[in-house]
């Protein structure tokens, strides 16, 4: 925390001579973007791959993997392939709307804060107390208290990831405001708000989508973690974290209907952060000890 | 004054006593034999008026005694009490205690702790507020003699005092029991079997109750709630264990003895251990319950309510939750199958379920437009939480615009209680159990019809509370089973609530544990008295 | 170095001060009633308005919390609403799980994360370095509790090694409580192996690459011995940080372990608070949560002046 972020060290992509090169020198990214990009193009196509992943058919239950139903059926005798690859859909949304939630609130939040001295201290003071409640807690007893639903569960994760976004913003814009060209700025009496677009905000812009990654990937750890408290996405929504929570009775008996889940969950997790420890490496190596 | 400080050196009195025996119990948990370790839900309150729940009964029948107790034929019997008549004219009941009674404080109990026990009791029980409004007085005749005076008639008295609509009417301290019947008490002291540790108890975690040696037992032979409670260990702790699949590791494991409520799905693995063996302990069972809001559209109306009774196939629920056909039956009387309540009237339904053109065509009469039902869904309890699901799936091929809000059970308890409108923090339908003790019991809140004072849902029928009038002054059985088989075919018609199915929940234990007894009362209570460990 | 912990805690009151109100607020907006669930089964409305009564929830909401927060300062959290016993003592009972579970956890990850980050440093861009940093990648993508089922199930249930669940007390045995705690501290360490693995390699690259060690180097210092003295000296204060920081990740680790493995600690006590809306509970537990994460984070701050004599306060 003592450091200051060296935002001019940040490394452009460089335009490479080909492809292979690209591949070989950025593994993690590559490795990354391709997972995703499969399990990604599955998930939109989930309606035109898999049958319907809500229809209950009690005699069918808990059948092992087969031929018409590749990854078996659960205790309900619904298809755990076709649950499966709509749980991607909505584990990865719930994982994109966190992200885009918490940037846009912390990259305001941080930029008032850094930007202007004299909110600072209260914002700050704000934001240490709301890192302080466990972060857990905070989302449990949010979704718990009150009635729930798939909008309320983005938002309890969200939370408590807005005072690391504006933790790390803050600290960019307090690092971008001493340069030299920006102390000229506002000596010749620029708009603040033209400040910040120009000069302060396009530093931010690498840092904060190195940890949108990471909170995606937190995100989806997290509804699975709600989910398996028994306080997460609706149940009948078939989110990674649901299938495995609902499941979890049959670990031995129907080990298919969590592990096909928990294998998806873990690798869509490990491919985000695989891309976002990638895109750190390029385009801001400091950044590293800053999550 | 000097009452106040004898007491407390009697207390301390018991807790040098208690310093005293503790190293010989620490013995007896590391030697096994005399110490048995049960897991299960939590347990919410330790006061069995306040709170109904049946964990907090189990709790206070190992802590308190009662004046009557159901036996396995569900007839009251007398445990308290040593000697007792109805005069001639049918209005006073007169009863003696038997001798020996003590608190776990030491002092005896007398009339002077039981009247108000009773009025306690009485003040929440459904049976007992009833039969209050029956009661001239409760009076003492002396320490050990006292009676009850009735206005008018009442044939359930004794029924009432053994808990056929609750728990039962638990004796307490005078100082407890003189306690607002709203309010919690605030010591957990009885004259039952057991005595309740709180030193050791860690509430939410572990409780624990130790033999009472004091306790002078009946000479019958133990039967449900009655006869002997001769208890044959120095200590029975109960684990609250919140996850399933864990408790069921651990009783495999064999780092618990027993364990309420093992999932159905589970039996099958359990049944091929050697060290472990099922049991059903009440054959009553469980029944699937599936209650409207009667106060708003679409479920004010009968013909909307009556759609449901033709969607709702009992199997589907069963096979999707229970799943072990071994276990489960379905079951058309509106009192649960099993009994002495159960019969065949108005059923017609149930044999022509699901009719989906049937249901669409009665949700058209009954005026439904489409507006969004909301079904509560209690995440936190599987069986409530599946049988929503399957609900929604049912009532959405039924043309219901059915809207799932997913909550735990503590938000489903409060959500319920809202008498306003759906779409203003109300609700429609919600999914739950109905113990076959309680749901064949006429005068339970399953089966009120008496409007917005009833239990939630508020159902309002005229017809329904005649019968029920009927029955309370019933005085021979078959008589009861006439007016039992009039409510049904009328419930079938106003369909207050619709069920899915029923059940026989087993209980899970090590083979080394002798000598648990069946119960009528419900799945999860062995009664702890006669229990060995060999 | 006085003057300094004086300001850095009394920056600490404030903090706490908004902890508390938003932990009040959020639970006091929230619409379950405790009331109606304290009622039982078969409540009427009448009684659930007589226990809202005497639970003091019928009072506006701003005494409510004055009354709450001068109990408080007496050290009073109040009384569980479900159990009717103080919520300190709870707590006080809860306790000694979860800080054992802590302990072992941070005594089990920590030196392992540490030099599995500065081996990985050392070789950084090497086959071992990829091995150790998939590794931590992994380990963090796959969810705790099915970590937890797989190992029971390994374990506990297909070899009959570990107990499945539960808690011994450190007073009945040092053997049987290190056993009870051995899988729940795998499952909650893994994770936490990882994150501060890949800290310390991050901020051992950074050192690494600071020009003072580069002209350690060029002078011919070793490079196990220069890792060590150098590189490492300067790296606790990052390490130090990051410890701090991962005591939230413990914490919440902590709820869902102790669910998993049937662990009667501080989690689960606040998880069954919630699900009971048992407001003493919840906001007890979370006060003081939230008062170790500041307390800790503190200490963090203040051994800065320890580790690195440059900082002067």
């Amino acid at each position: 925390m003592a450091a200051v972020l060296n935002t001019t060290a940040a490394v452009p992509l460089r335009v490479h001579a080909g492809l292979g090169e690209f591949v070989l020198r950025n593994p993690t990214i590559v490795l990354g973007v391709a997972l995703l990009a499969i399990i990604g193009i599955a998930a939109v196509a989930a309606p035109l791959l898999t049958g319907d992943p809500m229809a209950i058919s009690p005699s069918d239950r808990l059948l092992s993997p087969d031929a018409e139903h590749w990854f078996g059926t659960d205790s309900f005798g619904r298809d755990v392939f076709a649950r499966t690859i709509q749980g991607a859909r909505i584990s990865l949304a719930v994982g994109l709307s966190v992200a885009v939630l918490s940037i846009i609130i912390g990259l305001v939040i941080g930029l008032v804060a850094g930007y202007y001295r004299r909110v600072d201290g209260i914002i700050m003071r704000f934001m240490d107390a709301m890192m302080a409640i466990p972060s857990i807690l905070l989302a449990i007893a949010l979704v718990a208290l009150t009635k729930g639903g798939i909008g309320i569960v983005i938002i309890a994760i969200s939370l408590p990831e807005i005072p690391r976004v504006v933790r790390l913003v803050r600290s960019v814009v307090l690092s971008t405001r001493e340069l030299a060209f920006v102390e000229a700025a506002v000596a010749s009496g620029s708009r603040d708000f033209k400040i910040i677009r120009r000069h302060i905000l396009p530093s931010a812009v690498a840092p904060v989508i190195v940890q949108a990654t990471f909170i995606i990937a937190a995100a989806m750890l997290s509804e699975a973690a709600l989910s398996f408290l028994g306080i997460g996405v609706p149940p009948e929504i078939p989110t990674w974290g649901n299938m495995i929570s609902a499941h979890k009775l049959y670990l031995a008996r129907a080990p298919w209907t969590i592990f096909f889940p928990g294998a998806f969950l873990t690798v869509v997790v490990l491919a985000v952060n695989l891309l976002g420890d990638g895109l750190r490496d390029r385009l801001d190596p400091r950044l590293a000890r800053r999550m | 004054m000097s009452n106040l400080t004898r007491r407390s050196i009697m207390q301390g009195g018991l807790a040098l006593a208690g310093t005293i025996a503790a190293p010989q119990l620490a013995l007896g948990q590391n030697g096994g034999g005399r110490t048995i370790t049960a897991g299960g839900v939590d347990l919410t309150s330790y006061d069995p008026v306040v709170s109904t729940s049946l964990l907090t009964t189990y709790h206070a029948a190992k802590v308190y005694d009662t004046l009557f107790g159901l036996d396995l034929q569900q007839r009251p019997q007398p445990q308290m009490v040593s000697k007792y008549e109805l005069s001639d004219d049918k209005l006073t009941w007169t009863f003696e205690l038997r001798d020996g009674l003590k608190f776990h404080d030491g002092a005896a109990v007398t009339s002077a702790d039981v009247i108000p026990s009773i009025r306690r009791w009485a003040a929440r029980s459904p049976l007992g507020q009833l039969m209050m409004t029956h009661v001239k007085d409760i009076s003492a005749r002396d320490t050990k003699i006292f009676s009850i005076q009735l206005k008018e008639r009442f044939g359930l008295v004794l029924e009432g005092l053994a808990g056929s609509s609750d728990g039962g009417c638990f004796i307490m301290r005078k100082k407890e029991a003189e306690t607002d019947p709203a309010q919690k008490i605030d010591a957990v002291i009885g004259s039952g079997p057991f005595k309740f540790n709180l030193t050791e108890t860690k509430p939410g975690a572990k409780y624990v109750y130790d033999r009472n040696p004091d306790y002078v037992p009946r000479k019958e032979p133990p039967s449900g709630m009655a006869g002997g409670k001769l208890v044959k260990i120095d200590r029975l702790t109960y684990m609250a264990m919140p996850d399933a699949q864990t408790a069921i590791a651990a009783i495999q494991a064999g780092e618990i003895d027993f364990y309420d409520e093992p999932p159905i799905d589970l039996l099958e693995q359990l049944s091929r251990d050697k060290n472990v063996k099922l049991q059903v302990l009440d054959q009553l069972g469980q029944n699937g319950l599936i209650r409207f809001n009667h106060l708003h559209p679409p479920f004010n109306n009968v013909k909307c309510r009556q759609a449901i009774l033709y969607i709702v196939k009992q199997l589907d629920y069963l096979k999707a939750i229970i799943s072990n056909p071994d276990y489960y039956k379905t079951c058309a009387s509106s009192f649960g199958c099993g009994t002495s309540t159960e019969n065949d009237a108005n059923t017609g339904w149930f044999r022509a379920a699901p009719d989906y053109t049937k249901a669409k065509q009665l949700l058209k009469e009954g005026g439904y437009d489409g507006r969004p039902v909301v079904l509560l869904q209690a995440t936190n309890w599987s069986i409530a939480k599946d049988a929503a699901e399957i609900l929604a799936d049912e009532m959405r091929r039924a043309g219901i615009n059915v809207r799932l809000e997913p909550m735990d059970w503590a938000g489903v308890t409060a959500r319920r209680a809202v008498k306003s409108s759906p779409d203003q923090g109300g609700w429609n339908v919600f999914t739950s159990t109905a113990p076959g003790f309680f749901l064949g019991n006429p005068l339970f809140s399953y089966h009120q019809a008496n409007g917005e004072k009833g239990w939630f849902g508020w159902a309002s029928d005229s017809k329904n509370e005649e019968l029920r009038n009927r029955w309370v002054l019933a005085e021979t059985v078959e008589e009861r089973r006439e007016v039992a088989r009039e409510m049904q075919e009328n419930e079938w018609n106003f369909v207050p609530q619709v069920l899915f199915g029923r059940w026989l929940q087993p209980v899970v234990m090590r083979v080394n544990i002798k000598g648990v007894q069946p119960n009528t009362f419900s799945w999860a209570s062995p009664v702890w008295w006669n229990v060995e460990k060999a | 170095m006085g003057s300094y912990i004086i300001r850095r805690l009394s920056s600490a009151v404030p903090v706490m001060a908004i902890v508390a109100i938003i932990v009040f607020l959020l639970l006091h907006l929230a619409p379950g009633d405790p009331a109606a669930i304290m009622a039982g089964d078969n409540p009427t409305p009448e009684a659930i308005a007589q226990i809202r009564q005497q639970l003091g929830l019928a009072e506006p909401l701003w005494r409510q919390f004055l009354l709450w927060v001068v109990n408080l300062t007496h050290g009073d959290l109040g009384q569980s609403i479900v159990w009717g016993e103080p919520v300190t003592r709870l707590i006080a009972q809860r306790a000694e799980p979860t800080i054992s579970l802590a302990l072992t956890t941070s005594v089990f990850a920590v030196p392992i994360a540490l030099v599995l980050g500065i081996a990985a440093a050392a070789k950084a861009g090497t086959a071992f370095d990829r091995c150790v940093m998939g590794f931590a990648v992994l380990d963090f993508s796959i969810p705790l509790f099915v970590v937890g089922y797989v190992l029971i199930f390994l374990f506990s249930i297909k070899f009959k090694w570990l107990p499945v669940q539960g808690y011994s007390p450190i007073a009945n045995g040092v053997g049987p409580w290190l056993r009870s705690l051995t899988l729940p501290t795998l499952a909650l360490g893994l994770p936490y192996v990882a994150l501060i693995a890949r800290i310390t390699r991050a901020t051992m690259l950074e050192v690494l690459s600071e020009d003072y060690m580069r002209t350690a180097r060029a002078k011919g210092v070793g490079s196990a011995r220069l890792l060590l003295k150098h590189a490492l000296k300067n790296a606790a204060l990052p390490i130090v940080t990051v410890i701090g920081m991962g005591v939230g990740f413990l914490i919440g680790g902590a709820i869902v372990t102790e669910t998993v493995f049937n662990i009667p600690g501080i989690g689960r006590l606040v998880v069954d608070g919630i699900t009971r809306r048992d407001y003493p509970i919840i906001q007890g537990v979370t006060l003081i949560l939230s008062g170790v994460y500041m307390l800790v984070n503190l200490l963090v701050d203040l051994s800065y002046a320890l580790f690195d004599p440059r900082i002067r306060y």
